[in-house]
């Protein structure tokens, strides 16, 4: 009997005018992403190799000198475009696509003795759009498409699926069979979950189609799977607001009531929370402000002055005597203990500022369309999640380089082992195939885990509203 | 009988569900944006209250001489760009481009050469806010055509039409009665949305608006205005050619999708933003060369002068300052001194570093213009016209030429945004007047401080004021008076369809 009723809905959809505007505004959308992503991929992993030879060039120009590699350090870090990126691209134009260090900074002392900065991360906060005047339209991706659109569209199918028949006297003519209103219920879910998914997968695999065929994206067996659990989310997703669509739909004995509550619905779910939400809770764990920032990182400069500078050390001079002397020893403690802290400070603002939008996010689910962004993003390797990432592999990177040069260093029999001053510090040439290089990879090991936390939470939101959806079903008097 | 028509569709849309939904959402969602958007400009205001003061801060203390200030790397002069109250309402570019810029004899500052200052977590713009003008683009222009779409399509199905016509009535007042029935009611959420916004805005004790400023926000209302007449018209049509509720409704929803959603975004990605690499560097080596050409007077010079050697730092401890950047058609050099004493040893040779500078000073500034000269025409080829080539597809949807003109009202759009560079540009005019007046580059304070550090406080100083009303307004009016002809062509449109069908 159910596959009878659902039968029969499918017919109803796939002949309604809705269903024809459905497959033509997704099949344009899922095309404009295409077009819009077509080249991008390629121009964008062309300029990263491009950029990551031309940091690679000057880091070899600078091997033939370790002292060199210390100041200068490896060149500019480059972040890895996704392969996925057509999936997601929201807030990466907010997000820098590369990472650099301290690199030749001098630094004047009042003493005889002034110096040059060994490097250092910094971490960069310029957005990558600086000089960007194009007008301000975001490209249509992925996400957008289930987010906004396939949600609406659910609530489109389901709005009138039992008001209207109730309406119309239909479905006292339905329940006159020995039909439960469960099954009614359940056959109206899968019949417009079936009529949805039609045209977005063949929206889907058209706009795959067109990328893979365009040869601009060569997908291997990881980004498959990806694609199918984005998919899948996309059906859960959906299926909340096809719950919702039954749930209002039986509360309310009028098409046009149900309709404008469900938008109302929609527009506060989809697209105030996000919007707002993230923006008004951040406040809850504020970062130190640039004002602090800039007091805090003084009073590291005042307080390494007070050890060092206040007692004018005039008499320690570095030298290139072995083993260190007191001098070499005295300010090679003083440049690392700079950059240390340096680092320690920078590090840790970087943490408050990423705990502070890791709370916002976190808040935001609330609303599914945030899940579900999220979760694409983190299958996808875009947006917030990968820079964080990113970030990872950079600060593990600039130790081992740190380390690398520490080692090779203590190799060299002609230096006095005191990293820090010139005079300190191994003028070797490097062999440069031997320093650690950045390698940026992108991993999916925490992906699926993040994303099955959301599709938990998707679906707990499907049952809750699908429970309520057969409650209030069971309530109507027909 | 043509108030009682009006009256009649007045309370046909006043005491309907959709009604109370359109006014909850309006509010709801303008006033929520309204409360984040204030606290967003609120914390770029204090972010530029404090770049302000550490830019002046470290001018002063740490550029002890000219030079020092025109060409040192820290605390140089630099000039702010404050924030704009109206991109509460349009955000526009306010946001993205850079806020920062530096004033020196060696260069004409343009956007290009902005850069950022430090905000307290730049990460934050990743939340995505919506602003006001956003709100109505999307979701009001939505509402309006469900408003709309049933407008006669609804009459001809319950035969009402007949009804009406059959009264001695043109069709003509029964379209206008129920366009004004309908806006009316359009109006009272879009007024009462930003009634609450604006009330949300002069409570707030940071934002500060000027009488400019509420004639810009009656120039966006008003835009607004006829954004959703344009829309409410778009329905209306769409309910009269096809004469059935459910096929406007879905027909509606469609055409808006294509509009707000679809359009936009397919033609950005048609614009060719590919940069043109010949022409840049074509500039980039004539700009150079023409640096080379003062490197050789310069030495030329220095080989005439007394002073044995050819180094331009003349035994004193003066820096050679260096730009370099292809990509955006950067190149300058000079020097500069910071000298805080000069020994006995020196002191023949300040002479010598005056004259030096009284030759290199004035040919600096000729060469910066002639680089403006060939920067400007690269400038604009390469990186405003592609841009400009985008805006101008957008106009032919009507969400492009809302959001343009309400941009220009707000101050928020690439040519507001480009008033405060150019008001740099005139700033640097004046600095460099000035040391042409005062002798600034002859002078020994140009490189050295040894008799005291530079007063930066009598020098020309910098206020930048947003363009006035009038020129807002001349930005807007070529949109606005587009996306008027098009209300006017549809109403045409919609008269003579309805007058010639049957009822």
């Amino acid at each position: 009997m159910i596959w009878h009723i659902t039968k029969r809905e499918l017919y109803d959809h796939l002949n309604s005018l809705r269903f024809a505007f459905t497959i033509v505004l997704l099949l344009v959308l899922m095309i404009v992403n295409a077009i819009g992503y077509l080249g991008e991929y390629k121009s964008r992993s062309t300029a990263y190799q491009k950029k990551v030879s031309a940091s690679l060039d000057k880091m070899r120009s600078n091997a033939d000198n370790l002292y060199d590699l210390l100041i200068a350090g490896p060149g500019t870090l480059y972040k890895k475009p996704s392969v996925l990126s057509f999936c997601t691209n929201t807030g990466e134009i907010f997000i820098p696509e590369s990472a650099d260090g301290v690199s030749d900074r001098s630094v004047m002392l009042p003493t005889r003795f002034s110096f040059k900065a060994i490097w250092r991360m910094e971490y960069p906060q310029s957005n990558p759009n600086l000089w960007n005047i194009m007008p301000d339209y975001t490209n249509v991706d992925w996400s957008d498409i289930v987010s906004v659109v396939l949600s609406l569209i659910a609530i489109l199918f389901t709005f009138d699926a039992i008001s209207s028949e109730q309406e119309r006297g239909t479905l006292r003519l339905i329940l006159s069979n020995s039909v439960s209103r469960g099954t009614v219920l359940l056959s109206k879910f899968l019949a417009a979950l079936i009529t949805i998914s039609i045209p977005f997968l063949m929206a889907a695999l058209i706009n795959l189609f067109l990328l893979y065929t365009s040869g601009s994206i060569s997908f291997g067996l990881s980004e498959w799977g990806r694609l199918g659990v984005i998919v899948l989310i996309a059906f859960v997703y959906v299926s909340i607001f096809l719950a919702l669509g039954l749930l209002i739909s039986s509360c309310v004995s009028n098409s046009s009531i149900s309709l404008t509550i469900l938008l109302l619905i929609w527009v506060i779910w989809v697209v105030l929370l996000p919007s707002t939400l993230g923006a008004t809770t951040s406040g809850l764990q504020p970062t130190m402000t640039s004002d602090e920032f800039n007091a805090r990182w003084q009073s590291l400069y005042q307080n390494l002055d007070a050890q060092y500078i206040r007692r004018r050390h005039d008499d320690k001079i570095p030298s290139r005597e072995i083993p260190a002397t007191e001098g070499t020893l005295f300010w090679a403690k003083y440049i690392t203990e700079d950059a240390k802290r340096n680092e320690k400070l920078n590090e840790e603002h970087l943490d408050a500022q990423i705990a502070q939008i890791q709370l916002a996010r976190s808040i935001t689910r609330i609303s599914p369309a945030s899940s579900v962004q999220y979760a694409i993003e983190s299958l996808a390797g875009t947006g917030f999640t990968r820079h964080v990432q990113f970030l990872a592999h950079v600060r593990r990177y600039a130790d081992e380089f740190m380390a690398f040069l520490i080692e090779t260093d203590r190799a060299d029999r002609e230096s006095p082992h005191a990293i820090g001053p010139k005079e300190g510090t191994s003028q070797k040439p490097v062999r440069f195939e031997s320093i650690p290089k950045f390698e940026d990879h992108i991993s999916f090991a925490g992906a699926y885990n993040a994303a099955a936390t959301d599709i938990i939470l998707l679906f707990l939101f499907f049952l809750v509203l699908f429970a309520g959806a057969f409650l209030s079903l069971l309530r109507v008097d027909v | 009988m043509f108030l009682t028509l009006i009256r009649r569709e007045l309370l046909d849309n006043l005491m309907t569900f959709r009604f109370a939904a359109a006014v909850v959402i309006m509010l709801l969602l303008v006033v929520a944006n309204t409360v984040v958007l204030i606290k967003d400009y609120e914390l770029r205001l204090a972010d530029y209250n404090t770049a302000v003061k550490t830019h002046r801060q470290e001018l002063r203390e740490i550029n002890k001489t000219y030079s020092d200030g025109m060409l040192g790397v820290w605390g140089a002069m630099i000039l702010d760009r404050p924030p704009n109250p109206l991109s509460i309402f349009n955000t526009g570019l306010d946001k993205r481009l850079g806020n920062k810029i530096k004033v020196s004899h060696t260069f004409v500052p343009t956007i290009w050469d902005a850069n950022k200052y430090e905000a307290d977590n730049a990460y934050f713009n990743i939340l995505t806010s919506i602003d006001i003008v956003l709100i109505f683009q999307g979701i009001l222009s939505l509402l309006a055509l469900t408003f709309a779409y049933d407008a006669i399509a609804g009459e001809y199905e319950h035969g009402t039409l007949r009804l009406v016509l059959s009264n001695s009535i043109g069709r003509g007042y029964v379209l206008v009665a129920k366009y004004i029935g309908a806006m009316v009611c359009l109006l009272v959420p879009l007024l009462m949305s930003l009634l609450l916004a604006l009330i949300l805005l002069t409570t707030s004790t940071t934002v500060s608006l000027d009488t400019d400023d509420f004639l810009r926000i009656g120039g966006i209302v008003f835009t607004s205005f006829i954004y959703l007449s344009l829309f409410y018209l778009i329905g209306m049509f769409i309910s009269a050619i096809t004469r059935r509720t459910s096929t406007a409704l879905i027909l509606s929803l469609f055409v808006w999708a294509f509009l707000v959603l679809v359009y936009p975004n397919m033609i950005l990605t048609a614009v060719d933003t590919v940069p043109r690499t010949d022409t840049k560097t074509a500039a980039y080596n004539q700009i150079k060369q023409v640096w080379e050409e003062l490197e050789r007077k310069r030495e030329q010079f220095l080989r005439n002068d007394p002073i044995p050697g050819e180094s331009w730092s003349l035994g004193l401890d003066f820096s050679l300052s260096f730009d370099d950047n292809p990509s955006r058609l950067v190149y300058h050099t000079d020097i500069a001194g910071a000298l805080e004493t000069i020994d006995e040893k020196s002191e023949p040779l300040v002479p010598h570093a005056q004259n030096l500078f009284r030759f290199l000073g004035p040919l600096t500034v000729s060469t910066a213009e002639r680089v403006w000269l060939i920067r400007k025409p690269a400038f604009e080829e390469i990186y405003v016209q592609p841009a400009n080539r985008g805006r101008i597809l957008l106009k032919f949807s009507p969400a492009g030429l809302y959001d343009a003109a309400t941009e220009a009202w707000a101050g928020t759009d690439f040519n507001g945004t480009r008033d405060f560079f150019i008001a740099a540009q005139r700033y640097r005019q004046a600095i460099v007047n000035y040391f042409h007046d005062e002798k600034i580059f002859a002078s020994r304070q140009w490189f050295a401080a040894d008799q005291g550090a530079v007063d930066w406080d009598i020098l020309p100083q910098f206020s930048f004021q947003r363009s006035d009303i009038g020129i807002n307004a001349k930005r807007a009016l070529p949109d606005l008076f587009l996306l008027l002809t098009m209300n006017v062509l549809l109403f045409i449109a919609i008269f003579l369809v309805f007058i010639k069908s049957e009822v």
